[in-house]
């Protein structure tokens, strides 16, 4: 009797954490009804972290945890998590306005497929600023910036793998290979290091400044994000906010949508310097910088105190392999970034680039492939 | 034979256990090691530097009277140096000499040219084993899934010598300071402890019984400093581990209360940045040394 209770309870409690987005599969119900078998359930205590420890397995999803478990079985009021209307709005339009092709949007002509541009039509694309661009030509752009954030940069793992042209003997086939020459290791086996993906980071002001910027920055982080594992993207603002699972999924519209509602500091002011306290604090921290290129996207124009982003810049380039920052400012010839924010960030970064076109994005590219480290005191 | 594996029937037992092995758990903790022992499942421990995952699972074998196996993992950690290796000098040192007839494979890649790693000891073994996976978040994706196959059967196939199946299940620890989160399929097969810092109560506790000889107060008021210290914007904030050590830095001084003087001179023991220590220079530090004082004083 009492059994099948526990079973109905704990069944329908793992229902009500896929609800609120914790992942709970059959074998963890499973698990979490032995581990109640072994504790005492007159204890709350017990049977609190008897559940947690058998349904949750991520440090971010103990907070959930925590209310769904004060509301399921403590009868507690649920604190719904709430997305402020005018944010995802704001979003909406947004994303409407970059990526469908319909509405008020031009229907772009047969025989305008970005594969059968003209030379030179083509060339032009390449220069336009993003800010110029009509939805049509935008479109046509997000093919070309796929193949653009394929690049990666890359280094040597630790692993090594067989290679004919390695620096390491491989004695496990060079003993089999021996065998047939009674002991002398006549034909060499060779291994080498693996070459793998550098860790990236990419941090991208979506800030009211960057408005004409960041919408195509946002498709080109996409496009990186899905090139791969080993990728991290934030959006920054007035504060930070994580990008990688939103801009993971498949579907860029999709994904778009969701990457803006989560940067809910769309249109406001620009607080780079606490935005990298954060990252370095939260994110630093857990090593996430550590060893990899870090991509700043921003115009540098910070609101509040440039010494703190001195400091911030200093703790991050001392924890990255490469500091990159992309300014779309730096487009126009006559840019001299003299902005207190920019000034202050510089002495840290390593390549300073525009970002405000396709070529200049090809540029990025071609600088993450081939970055190396600068060789600074 | 060796003895059956030491049981506990109750939390409270196992807590007692691991009290006597010098280890103060937290009710969460001693639930979890308990919970991995009772369903036969790993258990992943992850939280901060310093807040004592490794120390668990050695407080865990000494409860449970086991051999305590650590493999420390690193990037590029493969199979040659986490399960086992062939012992190549050895093999063909034995072609040489068997010059006349000649060797066959099987006879070269036999039980006695199998150099043992951690893994494969934790598994081919007869005892009761605690197998500690250390840092797993720093080994590469690579091993991880090489380390599911292992922790789901509990079972290693070496290709020359067939498949060899735990007679005994090691109680198995990893820990994890989230450098990088691990792979969904390893979590499914683990039970999962966060450890915070601990209470004011039970840091003062764990220091008194670290650090032989160290008053109530001064245990009290370093605890309470570096609880204050955690609640600052540190890159590495202080774990047990730091207030221990201070403990003892401030005890073979012997010191009785702490004050700005001393504390500047010990700060290194806590904290292990140069921006970390300038942070706290002056106000900030006279301040928390306040409170650390009043709060002892209570």
């Amino acid at each position: 009797m009492q059994g099948t209770a526990i079973v109905r309870h704990v069944v329908t409690f793992g229902r009500v954490l896929r609800e609120v987005g914790i992942e709970v599969g059959p074998g963890r119900v499973l698990d979490a009804l032995r581990s109640l078998d072994a504790v005492d359930l007159t204890r709350q205590e017990d049977v609190y972290f008897a559940l947690r420890q058998t349904l949750v397995s991520r440090h971010d999803e103990l907070e959930l945890f925590d209310r769904a478990f004060a509301a399921w079985f403590m009868r507690g009021p649920i604190a719904p998590l709430v997305r402020h209307k005018h944010q995802r709005d704001h979003a909406d339009r947004l994303v409407q306005g970059s990526l469908t092709t319909g509405g008020d949007a031009a229907e772009p002509e047969p025989g305008d497929d970005p594969i059968e541009l003209g030379a030179s039509e083509h060339e032009l694309l390449r220069e336009k600023d993003f800010a110029e661009m009509t939805p049509e030509e935008f479109e046509r752009c997000r093919v070309l910036m796929t193949a653009i954030a394929r690049i990666r940069p890359r280094r040597a793992s630790r692993r090594r793998a067989p290679d004919p042209r390695g620096d390491r003997i491989d004695m496990r086939r060079l003993v089999r290979r021996s065998l047939r020459t009674g002991g002398d290791p006549v034909e060499p086996a060779w291994r080498a290091r693996k070459v793998v993906p550098r860790k990236l980071v990419v941090l991208c002001d979506v800030s009211g400044s960057m408005d004409a910027y960041s919408r195509a920055l946002l498709l080109f982080l996409h496009s990186v994000v899905g090139s791969g594992r080993g990728v991290e993207a934030f959006g920054f603002g007035t504060r930070l906010t994580r990008l990688t699972p939103d801009l993971a999924t498949r579907d860029p519209e999709a994904a778009l949508a969701r990457a803006t509602v989560t940067a809910v500091d769309w249109g406001s002011g620009t607080r780079i310097g606490s935005s990298l306290a954060e990252f370095n604090a939260v994110y630093g921290r857990r090593a996430l910088s550590r060893g990899a290129v870090v991509v700043i996207v921003s115009d540098g124009w910070e609101r509040d105190d440039p010494g703190l982003l001195e400091r911030e810049m200093a703790k991050l380039a001392r924890a990255a392999y490469a500091v990159v920052w992309v300014n779309p400012l730096k487009g126009n010839p006559e840019y001299q970034p003299l902005a207190g924010g920019m000034r202050c960030a510089l002495p840290f970064v390593d390549r300073f680039l525009p970002g405000h076109n396709l070529r200049s994005l090809e540029e990025l590219a071609a600088v993450l492939a081939g970055i190396e480290r600068r060789h600074a005191a | 034979m060796y003895p059956p594996a030491v049981m506990f029937r109750t939390i409270d037992e196992l807590e007692e256990a691991l009290r006597k092995a010098d280890y103060l758990p937290d009710r969460g903790l001693s639930t979890a090691l308990f919970l991995s022992l009772a369903l036969e499942k790993p258990l992943l421990l992850e939280g901060e530097a310093g807040v004592g995952k490794t120390e668990a699972a050695k407080a865990l074998a000494t409860a449970l009277s086991a051999r305590l196996i650590r493999l420390q993992c690193y990037e590029g950690l493969d199979v040659s140096h986490a399960v086992y290796e062939w012992n190549y000098p050895r093999q063909l040192l034995h072609i040489r000499a068997a010059q006349e007839g000649t060797v066959s494979e099987d006879e070269l890649f036999g039980p006695e040219f199998l150099i043992r790693r951690p893994l494969l000891e934790a598994i081919d073994s007869d005892e009761q084993v605690v197998l500690l996976i250390d840092e797993v978040d720093r080994a590469d994706e690579e091993f991880e899934a090489f380390l599911l196959e292992i922790l789901s059967d509990f079972q290693i196939t070496i290709p020359e010598l067939g498949t060899i199946k735990a007679r005994r299940k090691p109680a198995v620890v990893l820990t994890s300071n989230r450098t990088r989160e691990l792979h969904d399929a390893l979590k499914r097969r683990a039970l999962f402890h966060w450890i915070g810092h601990p209470s004011l109560e039970r840091e003062v506790e764990i220091v008194r019984l670290r650090v032989p000889g160290i008053s109530q107060r001064l245990a009290e008021e370093a605890a309470a400093f570096v609880r204050g210290l955690r609640g600052l914007d540190l890159a590495k904030p202080p774990g047990v581990a730091e207030t221990i050590d201070w403990g003892q830095a401030l005890a073979a001084l012997g010191r009785e209360e702490i004050d700005a003087e001393v504390v500047e001179q010990t700060l290194g023991s806590v904290l292990k940045y140069r921006e970390d220590i300038e942070a706290v220079r002056d106000e900030t530090l006279v301040s928390l040394i306040e409170e650390a004082r009043a709060t002892a004083k209570r």
